[in-house]
């Protein structure tokens, strides 16, 4: 049962991450390595929110969000627009946003310094049982709020003129230019979106990863294993993978020890590519196309 | 009448390949011109150059008087130019109600369920799929979809590339009988089409591409005028 929790708190945090990521490379063939140091900058916003403003939980989350919105701009801004549509654009964008993530990284150093900072609880210290399993009321919060947002994520693709002109650049960027979608409008939604989505989860792990400027890189990582799992640009198939990389994560900690958790997780990912290099969503499709 | 698209000159192509040698073509409000020629010499690139969608373009491609040459083909579909292509460039993942409903992304997005039933009338086949992904259509309703999310938008330029291509007869006459009834008010319909006998009837001039180059004009058999050339000399008589 306490596998259980951590996989689902773990999915629901991660699916968050990997969204934005997947959306990125497969709506704008962008491979945004700088969003672990959105995740990072997130983390010192909502520090910062907390130690300036109010240590209110609203306020916390808010700066997390509002930094890794900002973030996400940025990135638009420094790394999208000067170089979409350029030759070797994938290659020079990836580079790009590793330079960006590495300036960002040293910036934190030189603004905050190496030490680690500290968060607040967020949703109190209440505990309760399900089954015999006590759960804290810090991983209940997480798995609801995650939930939630993932489900408004999913409302707002799926509902909206915005949402739809996302998908529709996922699936084929010629096709949507063709109907009136605009690639850098786009992008910079998705890019924002991305980056709030980033921000958020930096405030929901932020008893597991505090405040430090190369916290960035875990995140990202797992962030790119989802996606990749998942399939390029498949929401379904990103929830369906951060589920399996979450529970492969509560699995090998349990039964064989922390360290082993990054090898299991590409062991996984290396299996499932190999039988079907679109992932899960290779799994679930149907189509002809 | 006056002329509402226009490509002077025109070149373009592919890397180093050449493919359209500066191309002339001028076509008038409320005209239907036809672009024919065999497989391989330029009626799809030539669609597609007005578009942007090539390497690179010499010349100048001109919308309702104004250079579109490096205009974005997003700003163009909002513009009222929509390009139907071969290969229907459908969002394969997304629903068929979905592809529809993409097609009026640049222009009324609130008419949109509107446009969806008008559209729906024309390809009643498409009703019984909305919920369907649009990768697995077959061909024949696939280039419906495509069609059909071409007729969503706002619309005054229609160019459509072989939309027979790969169809069965039947099917290809059907979609025919819907593009005949398409009514293009003050706008203008560019089709290229391999299948002449298609354009029979109804189409106002055929234009003959060949290696890149236009090589023949003629009034097509739904010609009521002179077609541009004509239009040309009477604005410039006024």
């Amino acid at each position: 049962m306490t596998d259980l929790i951590v996989t689902v708190n773990l999915a629901a945090v991660y699916g968050l991450i990997a969204v934005g990521i997947s959306l990125t490379w497969a709506g704008l063939g962008f491979l945004n390595l700088a969003s672990g140091v959105t995740f990072a900058a997130s983390l010192y916003g909502a520090w910062w929110a907390q130690e300036n403003i109010s240590d209110h939980p609203a306020v916390i989350f808010l700066g997390g969000i509002v930094v890794g919105a900002v973030a996400g701009a940025i990135i638009c801004v420094a790394v999208f627009l000067p170089l979409d549509g350029k030759p070797n654009w994938d290659t020079r964008s990836m580079v790009a946003s590793l330079g960006l993530s590495l300036i960002g990284i040293y910036t934190f150093f030189l603004v905050f310094g190496p030490q680690r900072k500290a968060i607040d609880l967020l949703f109190g210290t209440t505990k309760f049982k399900i089954g015999g399993t006590t759960i804290t009321a810090d991983k209940s919060g997480a798995i609801i709020c995650a939930t939630i947002v993932m489900a408004l994520v999913v409302i707002g693709l799926v509902t909206t003129k915005t949402g739809l002109g996302v998908r529709a650049l996922t699936q084929n960027p010629e096709g949507a230019a063709l109907v009136g979608i605009g690639r850098k409008q786009a992008a910079f939604a998705i890019l924002v979106v991305s980056g709030a989505l980033a921000g958020f989860s930096a405030v929901l792990l932020s008893q597991i990863f505090y405040p430090e400027p190369n916290i960035g890189y875990l995140p990202l990582l797992k962030g790119l294993i989802v996606a990749l799992l998942g399939g390029l640009g498949s929401i379904l198939g990103t929830v369906i993978a951060a589920v399996l990389v979450a529970a492969t994560e509560a699995v090998t900690v349990h039964y064989i020890h922390q360290g082993w958790v990054l090898v299991t997780q590409l062991a996984l990912i290396a299996i499932v590519l190999l039988v079907r290099p679109r992932g899960v969503a290779g799994i679930l499709e149907a189509t002809r196309a | 009448m006056t002329v509402i698209l226009e490509a002077r000159k025109l070149s373009a192509g592919y890397g180093p390949l050449r493919v359209l040698h500066e191309i002339d073509l001028a076509v008038a409000q409320g005209e239907r011109v036809g672009l024919v020629g065999l497989n391989g010499h330029g009626k799809t690139t030539l669609l597609r150059s007005i578009m942007g969608f090539v390497d690179w373009r010499r010349g100048e491609i001109e919308l309702n008087g104004k250079s579109i040459l490096r205009t974005p083909a997003h700003r163009l579909a909002r513009a009222g130019i929509v390009l139907i292509p071969q290969g229907d460039a459908l969002f394969p993942g997304l629903s068929v109600k979905d592809n529809l409903d993409s097609g009026a992304f640049a222009g009324n997005w609130r008419e949109r369920k509107k446009r969806r039933e008008r559209v729906l009338q024309l390809f009643p086949r498409l009703a019984d799929r909305l919920g369907q992904p649009a990768g697995t259509l077959s061909g024949g309703e696939r280039r419906m979809c495509s069609l059909g999310r071409g007729l969503m938008t706002d619309a005054h330029v229609y160019l459509i590339d072989e939309p027979s291509l790969g169809l069965a007869p039947g099917i290809a006459a059907g979609l025919f009988s819907t593009l005949r009834e398409l009514e293009i008010g003050s706008g203008a319909l560019v089709l290229a089409e391999q299948n002449r006998t298609l354009l029979e009837g109804w189409i106002d001039r055929i234009v003959r591409i060949h290696g890149g180059q236009v090589v023949g004009i003629e009034a097509g058999s739904g010609s009521t005028d002179g077609g541009p050339a004509a239009a040309r000399e009477q604005e410039e008589g006024e």
